[in-house]
Formats: structure tokens, sequence, C-alpha cells
């Protein structure tokens, strides 16, 4: 099966398993060896007692070039730490990785491989002690990269180049990381990744032939990077399900913090009060790391500032962090159930019915999914799989805790609550919809209705998302710690965090292995709860550990519905006509 | 004196209006604001964006999402707007 199990993959490199995977344990040394990490000062660093002793290790064994792509965000800076890789001969295993099968993914628009070379030779010279020295990510191309074209694959910055970064860039990048490339989007965060036109660009990393399946949006590229092993990590940001939606479709560990939690300044906006900056990882130790130098108050962000301490992430996901105790309250950590989170989906109509083209899909529900057999086999699995999750966890010591939905959950989570947020989108853009409306492309839709929206409206939507709040806190967090979610709009209404984690597989129309996403949610400025919690999930599962094979292995199934990407074996060239996301898409591929 | 709160409750909005209405709606709106969708294609099914399309969807949206969020109601006393609610939360907590 076109696929690679990682723990194998670990298994062969004995060397790295005994001396290279870091655990938690010596994550907080690497943190705390070098440099402090950027931005303020971090309350309750438990982080800080890594002992010596913890870095004293064996010898390191040296990952062969092959598979030094193979290795976690965090695995790869013990070695570069430890001397064991140079982040030279790692960005090229990088390059060498994109310059073969980006054709194929498109995960990037940009490529900076002269500068990132450049850096590495730096990195090896000065041997910096800063967490991330010569880690190679890749970036959203809507945060702000001094000096390189940020586009957010749109007409209106299509020849932008921001002479400063985006405080979170900034913040990865004095911790050593090295900028790889900017990676393909949806047109200004909404929709997937596609050209301002809507031309679809960047595969799924598990269906590199199939373009009718989904690498998640709007931080496509971001995800397929990580995924494909063409970046040890990304960027994402989420308005609408951005960083959780690709990190499900693509076997990816994501979060979306807190509103505030990490800072905006630098990044292209889509709108004021729902955008969240965050990681898109391999797993919940590298989401971690990421967050870990990502977060922090920013004088520029006012968002950011008069929150709670920063808590030690790396902390809680160390292994004797007591992951299923609530650190705070002790006692079993409490997983909360929401109706419907394991209800057998109704099998669709035989056959199932045809869209009608004349539906707007922005319409007055949350846009239908075509419920084709393939689709029903896919919805059958995840609850399978929710099922198994939730076994784990309670095998583990949570406590698993059935609740209903808040009081008004299902009226203000509705797909017209959620358009509350379009007036803020069009008056950030207001200038270039009075220059030329077909700056917009495929997505001018949305930015037309928010101009449709009254003010009494927005502020009535605006009372509503503190009624929402408060419900969620009174009768939700109130009997649980973490809580399942099936979508992400109802906490990215109200700023709470979520993370995205994969809890299976499925075979699907592709004949391939495609994962299945699981997603919880906690309370505000709580990552710490959701890091500790997937982190230990993951020491006892292994569906993060696998890996998409690459094209050339891969074989595009016969019969699928939306034909194969291209031909089999190793060709790395790809459609150039491989179809157009829709107008009226948006919602069911996230911004 | 103040009022105790009453929770919530949504009614329904009965309000019909003609796409006739709704496109002059639209255009002097948009007018007003000096946003011109003349601009774009008629109808044309393989631009990325066309009147007819962008139309329809405005038509849609005003059917739908004010009257929903002007039917879910609050007692005048009730809570005030906030944009920020994860971090009011946070910055209330003491």
């Amino acid at each position: 099966m076109g696929e690679v199990n990682r723990r194998r993959f670990l298994e062969r490199m004995t060397a790295l398993t005994a001396t290279a995977v870091a655990t938690p344990a010596t994550l907080g040394a690497i943190a705390n060896a070098g440099s402090r990490f950027p931005g303020e000062t971090r309350a309750g660093s438990r982080a800080a007692a890594g002992r010596p002793d913890e870095l004293k290790l064996p010898p390191a064994g040296r990952p062969q070039p092959a598979e030094l792509t193979e290795l976690t965000l965090a695995e790869a800076a013990r070695l570069l730490r430890d001397g064991d890789v140079g982040a030279v001969e790692l960005v090229e295993a990088y390059l060498a990785r994109i310059g073969r099968w980006d054709a194929r993914y498109q995960a990037f628009n940009t490529v900076v491989s002269r500068d990132a070379l450049e850096a590495a030779r730096t990195a090896d010279r000065t041997r910096g002690r800063a967490p991330l020295t010569g880690v190679p990510l890749a970036i959203k191309d809507n945060y702000f990269t001094a000096g390189v074209r940020t586009t957010a694959n749109s007409f209106i910055f299509e020849d932008f180049v921001p002479d400063f970064d985006a405080t979170s860039w900034a913040r990865l990048r004095d911790a050593g990381a090295i900028l790889l490339g900017k990676t393909q989007m949806g047109p200004l965060a909404t929709t997937a990744a596609s050209t301002p036109t809507g031309e679809r660009t960047t595969a799924n990393a598990w269906a590199p032939h199939h373009d009718d399946v989904s690498p998640g949006g709007s931080s496509s590229g971001s995800a397929t990077a990580v995924a494909a092993r063409m970046a040890a990590s990304s960027t994402g940001t989420q308005t609408g399900g951005s960083i959780t939606n690709p990190s499900n479709a693509q076997g990816l560990t994501g979060i979306k913090p807190t509103m505030g939690r990490v800072s905006l300044h630098g990044i292209l906006p889509l709108t004021y009060t729902r955008d969240h900056p965050g990681p898109l990882a391999r797993d919940a130790v590298d989401a971690a790391l990421m967050l870990q130098i990502m977060a922090g108050p920013d004088p520029a962000d006012p968002r950011s500032l008069g929150l709670p301490p920063v808590p030690d992430y790396l902390g809680a996901v160390r292994e004797d962090a007591g992951a299923l105790t609530h650190p705070e309250r002790g006692g079993a950590v409490r997983i909360g159930v929401l109706p419907g989170f394991l209800d057998e989906p109704e099998p669709p109509e035989d056959p199932a019915p045809d869209p009608d083209p004349d539906i707007d899909r922005i319409g007055s529900s949350f846009p239908r999914r075509e419920r084709t057999q393939a689709a029903y086999r896919r919805e059958v699995a995840t609850v399978e799989a929710r099922r198994r999750m939730l076994a784990t966890l309670e095998e583990m010591g949570a406590e698993i805790v059935a609740l209903d939905f808040p009081t008004h959950w299902e009226a203000l989570t509705s797909f017209n609550f959620n358009n509350v947020r379009l007036p803020e989108r069009s008056e950030i853009f207001l200038e270039h919809l009075r220059d030329d409306v077909r700056k917009f492309g495929v997505s001018l839709a949305p930015w037309i209705n928010g101009l449709l929206l009254p003010a009494a409206e927005y502020v009535r939507g605006s009372r509503a998302r503190l009624v929402l709040l408060r419900e969620v806190l009174d009768e939700v967090f109130a009997r649980c710690d973490l809580v399942t979610q099936t979508a992400p709009f109802p906490f990215d209404m109200v700023g709470l965090p979520l993370i995205g984690f994969p809890i299976g597989f499925e075979t699907g129309s592709t004949g391939y292995p495609r994962p299945i996403g699981g997603m919880f949610g906690a309370e505000p400025y709580a990552e710490h709860h959701l890091l500790a919690v997937i982190a230990a999930y993951q020491r006892a599962t292994d569906w993060h550990l696998r890996r998409p094979a690459d094209p050339g292995e891969l074989r595009p199934a016969e019969g699928n519905g939306g034909g194969p990407r291209g031909g089999a074996g190793g060709s790395a060239g790809r459609d150039r006509s491989p179809g157009r996301y829709d107008l009226f898409d948006v919602m069911e591929r996230g911004e | 004196m103040a009022r105790r709160p009453a929770p919530p409750r949504s009614v329904t909005s009965s309000q019909e209006v003609t796409d006739e209405q709704l496109d002059a709606y639209i255009h002097t709106r948009l007018a007003l604001l000096g946003v011109d969708l003349s601009v774009l294609p008629a109808d044309d099914e393989d631009a990325p964006a066309d009147q007819r399309r962008i139309m329809a969807s405005a038509r849609r949206f005003l059917r739908s999402t004010p009257g929903a969020i002007a039917d879910f109601e609050f007692d005048p006393m009730g809570p005030a707007p906030v944009i920020y609610p994860a971090e009011v939360s946070a910055w209330n907590r003491g």
C-alpha cells in the first residue's frame, strides 16, 4: 500500500532510535539550551527544569541523506544542535524533494533556495544555540517575509514584497529557523489553494494524482509541504478551519490557538476577530515546539496583550507530564462528547442525488456535501475511528463525559451567525473593492455580501458571540476539560483553541489510505491541555507516524470521481488544467 | 431598576421580498459605496466571477442572514457586543 510507516523507518534507523528521537523530556533541554525564546518570559516554565544529564546522550547516529526529511522538527532540531546533522545537508535534502516532487504537489508558490542555503551555511558556521537553529520551515504566503514576495495567492498582492517579517515568523527566524519558501493557499485565505481565478494548485500529499481529494484549506500548501516531507513544519492561519481542516486532511497535528495567543501583526488579514495564526506539524510535540516560539505578547498587536502568561507547552508534552491528569484540578482529564459525534451516518439514497447546479452554496444553511457512496463509507469509517480514539483515551485514564449542546448552540453556530465575520473582510479591502472587483477573482462573492450586512446585525451578532462563549464555558467546560468538535466554525467564532490530529485511515475512491482526523477544543488559553492530551494519545497510537508514499510510488485508481492528476510512475509533471474550485465552495474547504 | 435579562429566544422573520426589490437594494448599496459590478461579465460560467452569480449569491445572503440574526432577540439589558469574547473572558478572570 502506498504509505510509509514511520515506525518501521525508525526501526531501520537504529542509531536514531537510540539517540535522536527527541523525547519531550529532552525537548525542554533543547528549548532552553540556547538563547531564550523570543518574546516574553514564560510563567511556570517547567522546561527550565531540564536537567543537564538529559543532554548526555549516546553517540548520535547519522541518518542517511534520503532519511533527513523523515525527521520530525524536534528530531531535526536535536540532531542539528548536537552537530550530528548540518543545516546545509538538511536544507539540501528538503530542496531536493521540493525539486523532485513539487511540480506534482504544488505546495509552494515561492521557494527561496539560494537564501535558504546561505542561511544554512551561516547556521553551520556559527553553530547557533537557538532552539530551531538550521531547521527549514515553510511559511504560509500571507505571513510577511521581509524581502520575499507575499501574495496570499491574490491579484491584490501579486507584486507585494514586505520590508519586515510578521511577528510570529520573526520569532521562528530568531529561534534559528530557515525559510524554505512560501506556501500555496486559497486566495486571500479563502477556500483550498488555488490561483486567484480559482484554478486548483495544491495536491493532497496522500492522493497526489487525484484532484478530487481536497488538500484542505486554506493552508493547503503548508499542510502538503509537511505531509510530503518538503518542510519540517509550517505555519498557517485559521478563520474558518484553515489549520485544523488541512491538518485533518493530511494526517498532521495542527493547533489553532486562542485569539491573541499568537500575534497577527504582519499577517495579511481576512478578518479582525477570527484570524488565528498557528502551526501545522507532524505531531503534537512539534506543534508544541512551534507554538512555544510563536506565542506571546506583541506590542504591535494589542489583541495579544494583557493575557495569561504563555504556558509551558513543551513541559505539557513531556512523557512524564501526567497528560491525562488535569494539571491544576487534579483527577482524570475529562473529555466531553457532544451529541452526534458518534452517531451512525444514514446511508445515502441510491443513487445519490445529483447536486443542484442552481444551488447557491452561500445560502441559508451550511453547504451540503454531495453524499455519494464513497462519502458515506468515509463517514462510517470516521465514526469508527472516533470510537476507537475515545476508547483509547479512556483506557489511558481519561474520563469520557456525555454532554448536551449548550442552550443556543444550534442557532448561534449557524451559517447565518458565522456570516457576521463578512463585513470585517469587506471593510479591510474596501479600497480594492471600489477600485476593481475583478481583483478578488474567484472569491469575490463573500466580499460583496459583507458589504450588505447592516451594522445593526453586526452588533447583534457580536452580542451573540458573548452569549455563545458564556454558554460554552458554563454548560460545557463546567463539566469537561476538552470537548469533541466536528466542525471548526463554532470555536473559531468565539476565538477558542482547537487541535486537529490524525485518528485513523480509510481507503476511499483513490484506492490509497487517506487520513481521518479528529478535533478537540478547550477553554481560552488552554492550548497546553490540548497538546498534553494529544501528545499522550500519540504515544499510544501510530496514526501520526504514517507518511504518504511519494507520487512515483502511487498509481492513480481507475474510475475515481475526479480523474487522475497525471500518469503513474515517477514523473514529477502534472496536468496543467486540474480544475477550478467552485465560486461558492468556500465554506467546505475552509478559510 | 435593572431588569433581569431574559434568555435569548428565536422568532421567525417572515418578510417576503422580490428579486427586483433585492436587486435594487444591492445596486443602491453598492453604488453608495462606489463598488461597481458592471466590470464583471454579465453571465459567463467560465469567468472567475460574473454578475449573475454574484447577484444570486447576494440575494440569497440577504434573504437569510440579516433576518436570522435579527430574529435572535436579546433583552435590552442583555450582553454587550464583544468582538473578542475569548480575550474578554481572560481579561475578566481577575
